[in-house]
């Protein structure tokens, strides 16, 4: 700004300059040209006054016309002088600033007209398809008959009305959705998806009778097996604002696209979402589409292929709605992963859901129903994001605990009197076989789930604490995943929790009464009871961590395959902790495991059908104000193990007799798989919940 | 062959004596002051043609016929003997007011955009104020003219002021502020021509630029006291404010400024060329054949097309100059001077408004706006020029 009024300033000195020079000189030529021309007719008698002389010439002339006063002539020249610096000035003002603008400025200039003329809008593209391991297409778009129009269809009250017609849509609808400018101005706008493909044709067969109507064969994702895995796959929404502001780099979401909202859909967005396609067109100042400049076509997205196998999937899914519409339990959840890999072969919820229901949105009555109490929360993925007391589960932990520190090992015995006072007789607590089990050694400890030979390990480790610090069972514990995210590829994982003296005082800062850690802290979190939450997924994974002595990262996704079908990415095993433990130690517990699948009876009998051999622990986990919980962790096979498998029923009473056989199943079915076995699958259906205040639907 | 010899044989083959024989009137004709106005003339056309043919408001071929009559007009004008009009103060008056009136009486006058400046006889609309131009600029200089070329004496200064001032009184009855402002740049070089002691017009310009520096700040104060509009309309204020900044509303008259600039700029040196101009085609330019028709010139033809413009003004009004420099009296000098006045104010704003420069008023561009009230009024007052031209050596004594 203040360069253009300096260049303004100075030409206009300049000009003023060559103006006075031009000026001087032609007073001293062709003025006296002109005067010689004009001769001696300069007087004449203008108006109402009285002669008055005209003096044309300028400098030595002026003293002969002498009737003004002298004075005049030069008067007359500096006038046409400030006449001609007027003058200089406007044009060179002008001059200066249209080369600012002109030259100086053109770029940004030439840029913003061609954004006044150009805009582009997108088409959506297809999402990439989601298979299991072998191929089974879980999710995949199904070609939807789409009819668009342009914004300007709006005020065409006859197409509308043949729209109308024809699709059975009111007419208000049709004008409304026209008139929805949420995916963009300029873009079209869907009047109806899923049309009948006569309905189609008869719009292509008639032009002249749509002007600015046109069908489209546009994507949706359809679910050919229901609601199987349907925590896994999770499901789509249109991006919200939210979306459209929290992009990550490399992923393009317009108004109006499908966004991955739960599940692998979510976790994997940017490798689903395809590449928009693209209309450049040339508008007017209203917005009016003149041209269209370019056009080029969706890309679809890369295809995922999951770790899961739809067969045992389709088990799993299947033995959990059995279990809980039998009427044990109010929920179960189950994850079965592949020891080697820590990749999950199955993971099952119940209750669940169907993923299709969300294609273009549910209601808000719909919504709140999936979030009461009455209907067990059929959205949420328990067996990472629920947390349970582990239970006798843990007790293979805390012993290999107790067995590293040596307050345990194969030959020592302890005496189970059904009541221990280790931590003095105003405080005793009981095993859970409230008539004792008598002299036991760790293995049968562990066979027949003694608490108090653990609240004695417990004590030892109470005793110790002046030597090992007061976290160190906490410590040994966590190296098997507890307490923290296992970090697998879907969203809205819980950590669970391992109580320590620190997170105590922490968690009770507003109750100091209760803030301090106490001797039963410790005697209840070593039978996985008092503060200890774990998932699902924690627990296979740190059985399969017994099973190898590495506990590996848990994924979800195998590979990930572009539209020629090359993979371009493979998903590595991941080793996060190889604990310290020595292999003895964990012959030990291994042993004890598998006397829990032999020398138990409800176990043994509920694998007796199979052939392949296991270890196993069962869990009965007590939660305040509601039934047991039942738990059962195993993995198989006992010699060389594939597969590690945790499940927890809500409510479900002993994990021995209700959680043993449905784990039987699956890890049967997991073992058929892969040992080659062909296992049926088919499509799972489920009802919605039943708004609040609706009427009451058969479910 | 032979009868052509035969034909010419007939022909006086003295030069000097052929010399004679020629019709008179063509030797005083200005030959460089023709070239310019015809060029600028074709150029107008040409920028026409392109600005009316995606507004269907527009219509070129009536641009066309305005410059038909211009024509005939011009040539009429060029006949007449400008002195016989120098007598007529009393009659320049009653005439421009009559002009400037004319829109407030019922049947004829119309209204458009809230202003009161066009009238309606039968089928043809036009503006009077741009006639009234022609008796603005006679009136002024038959005033001036009377002092002889020295007025020194503030009582006549006074008078002279006052009389010129009637007709801006007249046409801010309407209101048209831009117009008004035409006729005070007339009245500003008509007394700087004439003679005026600079002192006079020092102190005036002064009183002049206090009293709008005062304006504009009483304004919202008095709005305020009395609940309505009472010096200056709203969008004069906001015109105002988005020449102080450009950000200052950019749905309005900011836009406009905005998309007039991005029209020049986009222009770059040699433009987009002949009806490429996308920022007026596709409507995003508003009024791009009347107010910003240089926007379209500059897009099309570039930074070197409104050269070559801003060239053919100059070389108009430099080659006017002349004309004043050689006129017969002081009556035809001043007429010339207030007619290159008004030029150069209207380029100014009109080209000044596009840039950034001046705010936005609606002044048509001479010889390029659509429009022909205003193309009539140009060619009259060109006509009047070349019969100044042609009487300076004609000058019976």
């Amino acid at each position: 700004m203040l360069a253009t009024i300096a260049v303004v300033v100075i030409s206009l000195v300049v000009i003023a300059l060559i103006v006075l020079v031009v000026f001087r000189w032609r007073s001293g030529t062709s003025y006296v040209r002109t005067r010689n021309k004009m001769g001696v007719k300069s007087i004449t008698h203008v108006g109402v006054s009285a002669e008055a002389p005209k003096v044309a010439a300028a400098g030595g002339s002026a003293p002969a016309t002498n009737i003004t006063s002298a004075g005049a002539p030069s008067g007359q020249r500096s006038r046409f002088f400030a006449i001609g610096v007027i003058v200089a000035g406007v044009f060179s003002a002008l001059a200066v600033k249209l080369f600012g603008l002109q030259i100086l400025s053109s770029d940004s200039y030439q840029r913003e007209a061609e954004s006044n003329l150009y805009t582009t809008v997108t088409t959506p593209a297809p999402r990439g398809v989601i298979y299991d391991r072998d191929g089974v297409p879980l999710v995949t778009n199904r070609q939807v008959l789409t009819v668009l129009a342009d914004a300007d269809v709006a005020t065409n009250s006859n197409v509308i009305l043949r729209l109308s017609a024809l699709l059975g849509i009111p007419y208000d609808v049709v004008r409304a959705r026209i008139l929805d400018s949420s995916t963009g101005a300029q873009s079209q706008r869907v009047v109806a998806k899923d049309i009948r493909l006569r309905d189609a044709a008869f719009i292509s067969e008639h032009r002249d009778a749509f002007p600015g109507v046109t069908t489209q064969i546009r994507s949706d994702r359809i679910y050919p097996y229901g609601a199987l895995a349907a925590h896994i796959l999770g499901y789509t929404g249109t991006s919200s604002t939210e979306d459209l502001k929290n992009v990550t780099e490399g992923r393009d979401i317009e108004m109006g696209d499908a966004v991955g909202k739960s599940g692998i859909e979510q976790s994997y967005d940017d490798v689903l979402a395809g590449d928009h396609g693209t209309r450049t067109l040339i508008t007017d100042a209203s917005g009016e589409v003149q041209q269209v400049v370019g056009e080029s076509e969706p890309t679809k997205g890369n295809d995922i292929y999951l770790t899961i196998a739809a067969p045992v999937q389709y088990v799993a899914d299947t033995a959990l709605r059995e279990l809980v519409q039998g009427g044990t339990g109010t929920a179960a959840s189950l994850v079965c992963i592949d020891v080697k890999t820590g990749g999950v072969l199955a993971m099952a919820n119940y209750p669940t859901y169907e993923p299709e229901h969300f294609i273009g949105g549910i209601s808000q009555d719909v919504w709140d129903a999936y979030q009461t109490e009455e209907s067990h929360y059929p959205l949420m993925n328990r067996a990472i994001a629920g947390t349970y007391p582990a239970a006798s589960c843990f007790k293979a932990f805390t012993g290999l605990a107790g067995l590293t520190y040596g307050f345990a090992d194969a030959t020592k015995a302890w005496d189970c009197t059904g009541t221990w006072t280790g931590f003095g007789k105003e405080y005793p607590q009981k095993c859970w076989e409230h008539s004792g089990h008598g002299w036991l050694t760790f293995r049968e400890g562990i066979v027949v789930s003694c608490d108090v030979v653990f609240y004695e390990i417990a004590r030892d480790f109470y005793n110790a604490r002046g030597s090992i610090g007061d976290e160190a069972m906490q410590d040994f514990i966590k190296e098997f995943g507890y307490s923290a995210l296992t970090n697998i590829d879907l969203g809205g994982e819980a950590q669970g929790r391992i109580p320590t003296p620190e997170w105590k005082s922490e968690y009770f800062r507003d109750v100091p009464t209760e803030a301090q850690w106490l001797p039963g802290d410790i005697s209840n979190m070593v039978i996985g009871q008092g503060y200890v939450l774990v998932t699902p997924l924690q627990v296979a994974r740190a059985y399969a961590a017994i099973a190898t002595g590495k506990l590996l990262r848990p994924h979800m996704l195998k590979e990930v395959r572009n539209s020629a079908g090359e993979v371009v990415v493979e998903a590595p095993v991941v080793e996060d902790v190889i604990p310290d433990v020595t292999e003895a130690n964990y012959q030990i517990v291994r042993d004890a495991l598998r006397g829990v699948a032999v020398e138990n009876d409800d176990v043994s009998a509920d694998f007796s059908a199979y052939e392949f051999t296991f270890a196993a622990k069962t869990g009965t986990a007590e939660v305040a104000g509601k039934q047991d919980f039942a738990w059962f962790a195993c993995y198989a096979p006992y010699e060389d193990p594939r597969y590690a498998l945790a499940l927890c029923i809500e409510e479900g009473g002993s994990g021995g007799r209700t959680a043993s056989p449905v784990a039987a199943k699956v890890m049967a079915a997991a073992m058929e798989y892969s040992n080659g076995g062909t296992i049926e699958y088919k499509k799972i259906s489920v009802n919605t919940p039943t708004p609040a205040g609706g009427d009451e639907d058969d479910g | 062959m032979a009868e052509l010899v035969e034909i010419n044989s007939v022909q006086p083959r003295d030069p000097e004596l052929s010399k004679s024989y020629r019709p008179r009137r063509f030797k005083y004709m200005n030959i460089p002051f023709l070239v310019c106005f015809a060029a600028l003339v074709v150029y107008g056309l040409i920028v026409q043609f392109s600005a009316t043919s995606s507004d269907s408001d527009f219509n070129f071929t009536t641009q066309v016929l305005g410059v038909a009559i211009g024509i005939v007009l011009f040539i009429l004008v060029s006949r007449f003997d400008y002195r016989s009009l120098s007598g007529f103060t009393t009659f320049f008056v009653v005439i421009n007011v009559v002009l400037l009136l004319s829109p407030h009486l019922p049947f004829i006058g119309r209204e458009v955009n809230g202003a009161n400046s066009w009238i309606r006889i039968g089928g043809l609309s036009m503006q009077p104020g741009e006639f009234a131009k022609i008796t603005v600029v006679l009136l002024a200089a038959s005033i001036m003219s009377r002092y002889g070329g020295r007025l020194d004496d503030l009582r006549e200064y006074l008078k002279a002021l006052g009389i010129l001032a009637i007709p801006f009184l007249c046409v801010m009855t309407q209101p048209d502020l831009g117009t008004g402002l035409v006729y005070l740049c007339i009245a500003a070089f008509a007394l700087i021509i004439g003679g005026t002691n600079w002192r006079f017009l020092v102190v005036t310009f002064v009183i002049l630029a206090a009293l709008v520096v005062g304006i504009f700040m009483l304004d919202p104060i008095l709005d305020g006291l009395v609940g309505s509009d009472v010096l200056l309309k709203d969008y004069q204020r906001s015109r105002l404010l988005v020449f102080m900044d450009s950000s200052y509303d950019l749905s309005g008259d900011g836009y406009n400024l905005q998309q007039a600039k991005i029209a020049i700029g986009s222009g770059g040196f040699f433009g987009k060329g002949f009806m490429q101009a996308t920022q007026s085609s596709l409507g995003f330019l508003p009024e791009a054949p009347t107010d910003f028709v240089f926007c379209v010139l500059a897009e099309e033809f570039g930074f070197f097309g409104a050269l070559v413009l801003l060239a053919l003004y100059l070389g108009l009004i430099v080659t006017s100059i002349r004309v004043a420099r050689n006129a017969p009296d002081l009556f035809g000098t001043i007429i010339v001077i207030c007619i290159v006045g008004m030029w150069v104010f209207q380029i100014l704003e009109n080209i000044g408004m596009d840039v950034g420069l001046m705010p936005i008023t609606g002044i048509p561009l001479p010889f390029i706006s659509y429009g022909s009230s205003f193309m009539l009024v140009n060619f009259v007052l060109l006509g009047l020029i070349n019969s100044i031209w042609a009487h300076s050596e004609n000058n019976p004594s």
